[in-house]
Parts: C-alpha cells; sequence; structure tokens
C-alpha cells in the first residue's frame, strides 16, 4: 500500500536570491508531482524537517515547480544552507485547487503582502496563461521597504500584460520610493469592481488577512468570491495529523484557501 | 454458530491456544501505586497470567496502543519507498470494552477513510495492524466512577465493532461472535464451548441493566442538557478560563484518551539516512497549532482546552458524524489537576443557558 509520508526526492536545479530573507527555489521531482494553482506541497530538508508551502510556479509547467520561501524557523534556516544539485524531499500535491473556470469573464483582484505574493504568483501565471478568458487582473502588492519586495524584475512585466495592472505600497516612507506608502489597505480605497461577480485572492500575514477581509467586505464584496490562503500548520497534509485543524475545517484538506465566507463564524479566524 | 458458553478454565486454554501463532494481550491487575482496580495489558507467554482480571472496567492502555503505535518510523529517505513495507504479527487483543471500539470508529474513519469515510488518504500502517488484529471485547461487570458512557450515547457493553465480544456470568462467559475473524478464533475449538442456557441470558441482561444504571446514577448530578449530539460548547473565554483554571497543558488526557489520533512527524538524520518517525500528539501543548514564524491560532491554554473538548462534540460530530467522546473516563482518572471533562461540559453548558 502506498506509503503516504514518504518524501520522494527532489534535486535543487536552481536558486534565487529574492530579498535578503526571501529565496525562490526550483526543484526538479525525480517522480511526477504535478499540482494545481492553489495547491501546496510538503518539502522535506533532509534530516530537519517539514513545512508546508504552495509553489510559486506555473501549474503548467510540469517537469518542475518553484517554491519562494522566507527564512523563519528551523527547516527554512537548513534549506538556506542547501546548494543546486544537493536532494530535497517532496509531497504533495495537497489541498483544493482554484476551480479556474468558474472565474471565465470575471474581474480578478489579487491582493499579497510581503511573501505572501509567492503563493499568489503561480495563481497569476495560470491565468496569465488564458489571459483572454478573464476580464480584468489587478494585482496590489504591499511590501515593508523596498528592499523586501519579491520578483523585482517580473512585476514590471506583468504590468503589461493585456487587462493587467499592478499597484505597490511599502508601509514607511523611505529615500528609495516614490510611490504609494501605507499598509496594503491603503490600495483597496480604489477598487472599481463589480462586487457582486469579482473574485478576490488575498495571502499575506495573518494580520493582512484580517484587515483586508474587513476592508473588502465593508465595500460590499461577495464572501464567497474572497480567497484568503489560510496561515495554519499543515503538517501531514493528509486531514489526519490534526495540528491545521479550525472547527471541523482541516485546513490541509478543505483549504489551504477558504473563502471570507466559510470562515465567518469563527471569531478571529486568522 | 452466533454465541456459546465458555467456562472460565476453557477460556483459559482458548487464550492459550491463540497464543501459540499471535500475540495475545489480556488485561491484568498491577499491584503499583493506587492502581490495584485498573487492570492493564500483558502479553500472554505460555500460559495465562495468574493476575488475569475480565471483570470491573475498562483497562488503563486503550486499543490505539496496539493499532496505531505511540512512536513508529513511517519513512527513511532519500531514496524511500513508494510503498509502506509492514506486516504486524497477528495480535489478539483481548478486553478493550464498548467505550474504547466506540472510539475505533473513528480511527477507523481517519486512518482507513476511503473504506470508512469519504476521503482518500489510506494509512497503510494502521490498516495493516488492524487486519492482523482480533478484538475480543468485553462487558463490563462494574463502573469505576469515572465511567460516564451512557451520558454520551454508549452503553457498558460492546453491540458491534468486536470480533468475539465476552459477557461474564457465573462460572464463565457468553461468548459472542462479531465476524468471520471472530468465528476463525473459535475454529477446533468445540470441546472447549457449550451451548448458552436460558439463565446465562437472563444473567447477562441482569449484569447489562445493573450497570448501565449504575453509570446513570454516578453521572445523575452531572446535569448535561440534551443530547451529547446536540452540544453547542461555544462559549465566553471567561467560562473556559474557569474550566482550565487547574490545567497545566500536559497532554496526558490525549495519550490516555481512546479517540485522540492527532500526531507529529519528527525526521532525524540516522548514520545513514533520514528517518521520518510519528508519534502521538498533544492538541493542549502550545507549539500544535504554532506556525513558520511564530504564529498561533491557540496561543492559550484555555482556548486549548475549548479545542479539545469541542473537537469531540462539535467538530467531529460535523466532520465524522461521531460524538467521539466515548465516556471512558480516562481523561479525568490521568489528570493531575483533577479536571473533570463531565464538571467542565456541565459548567460551560450553564454558563451559556445563564448569558
Amino acid at each position: 500500500m502506498k506509503n503516504l509520508y514518504r518524501p520522494i526526492d527532489g534535486v535543487i536545479e536552481h536558486i534565487k536570491k529574492e530579498t535578503p530573507a526571501i529565496t525562490t527555489y526550483r526543484f526538479r521531482p525525480k517522480e511526477p508531482l504535478t499540482f494545481e494553482a492553489g495547491q501546496f506541497v510538503e518539502l522535506t530538508v533532509p534530516g530537519a524537517g517539514e513545512a508546508p508551502f504552495t509553489p510559486s510556479s506555473n501549474p503548467n509547467v510540469k517537469d518542475t515547480l518553484e517554491v519562494t520561501i522566507m527564512r523563519v524557523g528551523t527547516v527554512t534556516a537548513a534549506l538556506e544552507t542547501m546548494k543546486v544539485g544537493d536532494t530535497v524531499g517532496l509531497r504533495g500535491p495537497y489541498g483544493k485547487g482554484y476551480d479556474l473556470k468558474s472565474f471565465a469573464g470575471k474581474e480578478i483582484l489579487i491582493v499579497g503582502g510581503g511573501v505572501g505574493l509567492a503563493p499568489l504568483r503561480s495563481l497569476i501565471l495560470a491565468l496569465f496563461d488564458e489571459i483572454d478568458k478573464y476580464k480584468k487582473i489587478s494585482i496590489r502588492y504591499g511590501a515593508r521597504t523596498p528592499d523586501d519586495i519579491v520578483y523585482k524584475d517580473l512585476l514590471p512585466q506583468w504590468a503589461k500584460m493585456k487587462n493587467t495592472e499592478v499597484q505597490l505600497t511599502i508601509d514607511a516612507p523611505h529615500p528609495d520610493w516614490k510611490g504609494t506608502v501605507g499598509v496594503i489597505t491603503v490600495l483597496l480605497e480604489n477598487t472599481p469592481f463589480d462586487m457582486k461577480t469579482a473574485a478576490a485572492f488575498v495571502c499575506g500575514p495573518p494580520i493582512m488577512l484580517k484587515f483586508v477581509n474587513i476592508k473588502l467586505l465593508e465595500k460590499g464584496w461577495d464572501p464567497n468570491h474572497i480567497y484568503h490562503s489560510m496561515e495554519r500548520n499543515m503538517s501531514c497534509g493528509l486531514g489526519k495529523c490534526g495540528h491545521c485543524m479550525m472547527g471541523e475545517y482541516y485546513v490541509c484538506k478543505d483549504g489551504p484557501v477558504l473563502t471570507a465566507a466559510q470562515v465567518a463564524k469563527f471569531e478571529d479566524p486568522f | 454458530m452466533n454465541e456459546a458458553f465458555v467456562g472460565r478454565e476453557n477460556l483459559a486454554r482458548l487464550i492459550e491456544r491463540w497464543s501459540k501463532d499471535r500475540r495475545v494481550f489480556v488485561p491484568v491487575t498491577f499491584d503499583i501505586m493506587n492502581h490495584e482496580e485498573t487492570p492493564d495489558y500483558e502479553a500472554v507467554r505460555d500460559s495465562v497470567p495468574e493476575k488475569l482480571k475480565l471483570h470491573g472496567a475498562a483497562p488503563a492502555t486503550t486499543p490505539k496502543s496496539f493499532l496505531f503505535y505511540a512512536r513508529e518510523v513511517v519513512a527513511t529517505y532519500p531514496g524511500a519507498k513508494a510503498d509502506a513495507a509492514v506486516e504486524a504479527p497477528p495480535t489478539v487483543l483481548v478486553g478493550p470494552r464498548a467505550c474504547d471500539l466506540a472510539a475505533l470508529r473513528k480511527y477507523d474513519k481517519v486512518y482507513w477513510s476511503t473504506k470508512h469515510f469519504t476521503e482518500e488518504y489510506d494509512d497503510p500502517f494502521y490498516i495493516d495492524k488492524r487486519e492482523r488484529t482480533f478484538i475480543v471485547s468485553l462487558d463490563c461487570s462494574a463502573a469505576k466512577e469515572t465511567c460516564f458512557c451512557t451520558k454520551v450515547g454508549g452503553r457498558p457493553y460492546p453491540e458491534n465493532g468486536f470480533d468475539l465480544n465476552l459477557s461474564p456470568v457465573e462460572g464463565g462467559f457468553i461468548v459472542t461472535v462479531g465476524s468471520p475473524k471472530g468465528e476463525s478464533l473459535l475454529a477446533g475449538a468445540d470441546g472447549l464451548l457449550a451451548p448458552v442456557s436460558a439463565g446465562h441470558r437472563e444473567e447477562r441482561e441482569r449484569n447489562r441493566r445493573s450497570v448501565t444504571e449504575a453509570v446513570n446514577r454516578q453521572n445523575a448530578k452531572f446535569e448535561m442538557d440534551g443530547p451529547p449530539d446536540k452540544y453547542d460548547l461555544e462559549a465566553s473565554a471567561e467560562a473556559w478560563a474557569a474550566v482550565t483554571q487547574n490545567c497545566v497543558g500536559c497532554g496526558a488526557c490525549n495519550r490516555a484518551c481512546p479517540s485522540c489520533t492527532c500526531f507529529l512527524l519528527v525526521d532525524q538524520p540516522t548514520k545513514t539516512a533520514n528517518e521520518r518517525t510519528r508519534v502521538w500528539d498533544t492538541c493542549l501543548s502550545v507549539g500544535y497549532a504554532r506556525t513558520g514564524g511564530g504564529g498561533n491560532s491557540r496561543p492559550t491554554l484555555p482556548q486549548r482546552l475549548e479545542n479539545r473538548l469541542r473537537c469531540k462534540f462539535e467538530y467531529s460530530r460535523d466532520r465524522y458524524g461521531l460524538v467521539t467522546c466515548t465516556g471512558c473516563g480516562r481523561c479525568i482518572d490521568v489528570c493531575m489537576g483533577r479536571i473533570d471533562m463531565r464538571e467542565a461540559i456541565r459548567s460551560v453548558l450553564t454558563e451559556k443557558a445563564k448569558a
């Protein structure tokens, strides 16, 4: 019987420093491992442990996957010591993917904070692959300082895509920054969307999810169309170990993305 | 044959016969600490242990210890094998009670999901042990003071979920067959069995009634309004803080609980590779819900105890269609803060009624 806990080997093929604390790794799995936008994988750093990450690469690329990772704990710190050619472990994909077909013909708002743009990148790239299907794609991204902005080289390219706009903000004034200043919600003041049908995808630190959720609901956004990437300890990915439980939900199986409507019953879901 | 009578001596012979080519565990009395009254499992070597105890209430250890080890290596990597190479020794577990069997319903749903639930991930380590383990359950012939199965929809005697069940009667037991596996345990044992008399059956019913009444009687003071599958334990932070006052977060209740299924995966380097070990985990520990970067959705102990109790009633009901508190009382037995879950639930429900 298939061993659920077995990581398959994956070779680090490329490493790119995004910011001092954030790095993008490209892995080539030795056995097939493909995912849909919205799903996540468990990444094993040999001997150090395992942690969940949503790939940041295009899900339509099948032979490799990329993950953009911020150094925050033991697993991510151990990963930073690894080099191109080293072997990591991969399990997955887990969780539910987005039903991209259901967004056809609609306006799409993407709200990211810090390294939270990484999981959204796989969605953005999947949307770009069929860009004619969507009415509008608006990417609103906030980072603490100009140095903390990820995908600095990609953002200008994204802004040039058809029907696509990119808006950026940083938390506090900075001598090198000419653009908008303020936390991410300042980019949500002006949202000329059809709130009843548009879809919003939100990923970032829990405090950001909380205030973006409040803001979008205030503006009359349909809670069934606000998709939050939940920050939970998804350890097994199988709906068994219990660490990501949120009431009767296992975030690893029912998520990792839950809608504002699904989390409405929790006093402080983020 | 659906049921038969087996005399006390013949049961010992039967158990010894099982032990020839299987591991057999039976409940015995241990004269240590204050545990004279609570039996626990011991392996049968050549003959049935002298201190065999088949009467009274449930053994201290729950069946999960035999089906889902407290610690088990689940993968060795890199180069891990696609299939789990597992083959547990055939095992006979004599002694689980109705509360234990009720808890196995949750285990089956979580770890044998394609057969017992609607999800796709089957755990090979659990299924292998479950398939190779024979459950020989027992009617409770007495209740310990922390037993409350009848408060949570249970009975102090098994009605299903066993391979064989033993009901104590004068001079021996009525043995009831619950599955083909159980039937196979009795193959060739006709000489040890006798027909069940009407008197035996009456005695079994009398015993079952009297233990049920005893459990009801000793729990009358824990008035929990309404059926347990309708509990709504969402209450004020103050109500849960009051319940948690004596909790130190040790997690003994999780480990003693027959229906706690949570685990932690621990990776460690070995001399030649890396090992992934699965260990039981406790939702009362502060690190349980902690995420990378230090976020924590349940940073306080009252939030964690609330999560544990609501998991047993509301969350399990909503996800698995089961109330997974089986009223075995073990969490009360092991709590060093002397928290009584019955009293905790009663007080939360009472606070809510007032609010």
